[in-house]
């Protein structure tokens, strides 16, 4: 069982490294970061507009939470923030945050 | 052997699942076909992001020009702030990292029962699912006397490449001293700020070239937008070096007399040294031949697939569509062609749906370190795109926020640029 699991796992991770930044499919996480992506670089390379890449889960997650409540510092992330449920920010967080730890 | 942490487990799960999820097509079958044309921001978006969703659809691309130059940003280069190649991107990536097929030929005509696209060169394109990105044109005879040949004099400049270089050149050779008459157009047209950013950076070359040169905009309109933010700028950078005129002082411009370079209106004449005269517009020429525009000239859709209102399987993207509050921007293009690539990838592969979320974010410049931003959420409702959450600059930001937002917004051009053509 374990075998099995492992290779899923890996198979997965070939696939989603094999996948470009811009690979949305039927991932909730990927179709969300195609909007960060109007903005932000997901391939490192993000200049005058503070990059997400490389930040983990859980501080990409405080971060959405933090721009939800507060205009202060970007309203532009403000109204981003605003639309987006609970559940979306943990999904676009935890994609966004795998494409930190796999760069194309 | 490495052990896992629930969030890498997660993750990777997540991918596996993504996999899994993909395309559910026999082997041996054919892809679904799907044509893009026009290849903008809108067109270009569409393209990317349903190639990079499934690879059991086939994505060709048909755009006549070998390179985009960006309308946005192209105000920086009339104000000699930025050369024209920074603005200019290739399709290359589009083919080489998605594997789109990119067609250099114009659609002459769309057959929606046959499913087929003829192009100018005679042959036919068959799709499954059509996307159309025409953008705009400008309706004839809106301005009388403004033919392609006037518009060679005094050039519109609102579709970048050729127009913006000659109007810089004509900017460049003008004398100090000289008139510079803006004539915008009437709502609704592509990028409502984008006239009065230029007003603004011509005024910023002028103060540094020529300072003795006025500009005048005669407005088809009595007001537009950002109004607030663009007079406040104008009194503090450029005072007195720009008049604006709306419709209401001097009855509208009615018409263009290219040989003595003068704008008509139905007061008076501005004889011009330079003049830029952006004509009122309509949804681009395939959409009205193609009956995808309504008698508004432009486009109508489903705000949730835009999927044409009078055509099914014929999806519209960017500056030709209307139907509620967005604007005709590059973001609102960028933004609609991912929901509408999301949506037919759904629908041709059978893979899960998720509420779509569409924005406009602008950066609009006052001075070459002074921009405002504004940001717009939208949904769908009742058939309509309607704003649900929406922020602009305010007039009393200080300085270090606007020079923080000139320099976001070059960051905002690279990574944009990078969405639609990397």
């Amino acid at each position: 069982m374990r075998l099995v699991v492992g290779f899923a796992i890996a198979t997965g991770f070939v696939l989603l490294v094999s996948q470009s930044e811009a690979a949305a499919g039927a991932d909730q996480g990927a179709q969300l970061a195609a909007t960060c992506a109007s903005c932000h670089r997901l391939d490192g390379h993000d200049k005058g507009i503070p990059p997400i890449i490389g930040l983990g889960e859980d501080r990409l997650t405080s971060a959405m939470l933090a721009y939800r409540a507060s205009q202060s510092p970007s309203y532009i992330m403000h109204a981003i923030a605003l639309s987006l449920s609970d559940e979306e920010i943990a999904s676009v967080a935890r994609y966004v945050a795998a494409q930190g730890r796999n760069p194309p | 052997m490495k052990s896992w942490t629930r969030r890498e487990f997660g993750c990777l799960t997540g991918a596996a699942l993504l996999t899994a999820l993909r395309p559910r097509m026999a082997l041996g079958q054919a892809k679904a076909r799907v044509v893009v044309i026009g290849g903008g921001i809108g067109g270009a978006t569409v393209a990317k992001y349903l190639a990079a969703s499934a690879t059991t659809i086939d994505v060709t691309l048909v755009e006549p020009r070998q390179v985009y130059t960006t309308c946005f940003f192209s105000n920086l280069h009339l104000a000699g702030l930025r050369p024209l190649e920074q603005l200019t991107h290739g399709y290359e990536a589009l083919t080489r990292q998605y594997g789109i097929t990119v067609v250099h030929g114009s659609a002459e005509a769309i057959d929606p029962a046959a499913k087929t696209v003829t192009l100018n060169n005679g042959s036919t394109l068959g799709y499954d699912r059509l996307v159309v990105a025409p953008g705009i044109a400008f309706r004839d005879g809106a301005l009388e006397g403004y033919d392609e040949a006037a518009m060679e004099i005094m050039p519109h400049a609102w579709n970048a490449g050729q127009q913006t270089r000659l109007l810089r050149q004509q900017l460049e050779s003008m004398e100090d001293g000289g008139l510079f008459v803006l004539v915008a157009p009437p709502n609704p047209f592509r990028c409502p700020p984008a006239p009065y950013e230029r007003a603004s950076l011509v005024a910023s070359y002028f103060q540094r070239r020529k300072p003795k040169a006025k500009i005048l905009i005669l407005d088809a309109k009595d007001s537009f937008n950002a109004q607030d933010l663009f007079q406040d700028a104008w009194n503090r950078h450029y005072p007195g070096m720009i008049e604006w005129l709306p419709a209401q002082f001097t009855g509208g411009v009615t018409a263009i007399d290219a040989k003595t370079r003068s704008v008509i209106t139905a007061g008076a004449t501005f004889k011009a040294a330079v003049a830029n005269v952006i004509p009122a517009q309509m949804a681009g020429r395939l959409a009205q031949q193609a009956g995808l525009a309504n008698r508004s000239g432009w486009c109508p859709v489903d705000p949730v697939t835009f999927e044409s209102a009078l055509q099914p399987g014929v999806h519209l993207v960017g500056d030709a569509i209307i139907g509620g509050d967005m604007p005709k921007s590059a973001f609102c293009a960028n933004s609609q062609a991912k929901a509408c690539a999301f949506a037919i990838a759904a629908d041709l592969t059978g893979s899960a749906r998720f509420p779509a979320h569409l924005f406009n974010t602008c950066y609009t410049y006052l001075a070459p370190d002074d921009a405002f931003s504004n940001a717009i959420s939208f949904k769908p409702v009742d058939g309509k795109l309607k704003s649900v959450i929406s922020f602009v600059s305010k007039v009393e930001e200080s300085s270090e926020v606007r020079r923080q937002a000139a320099r976001a917004a070059e960051g905002w051009y690279d990574a944009f640029t990078h969405d639609v053509f990397g």
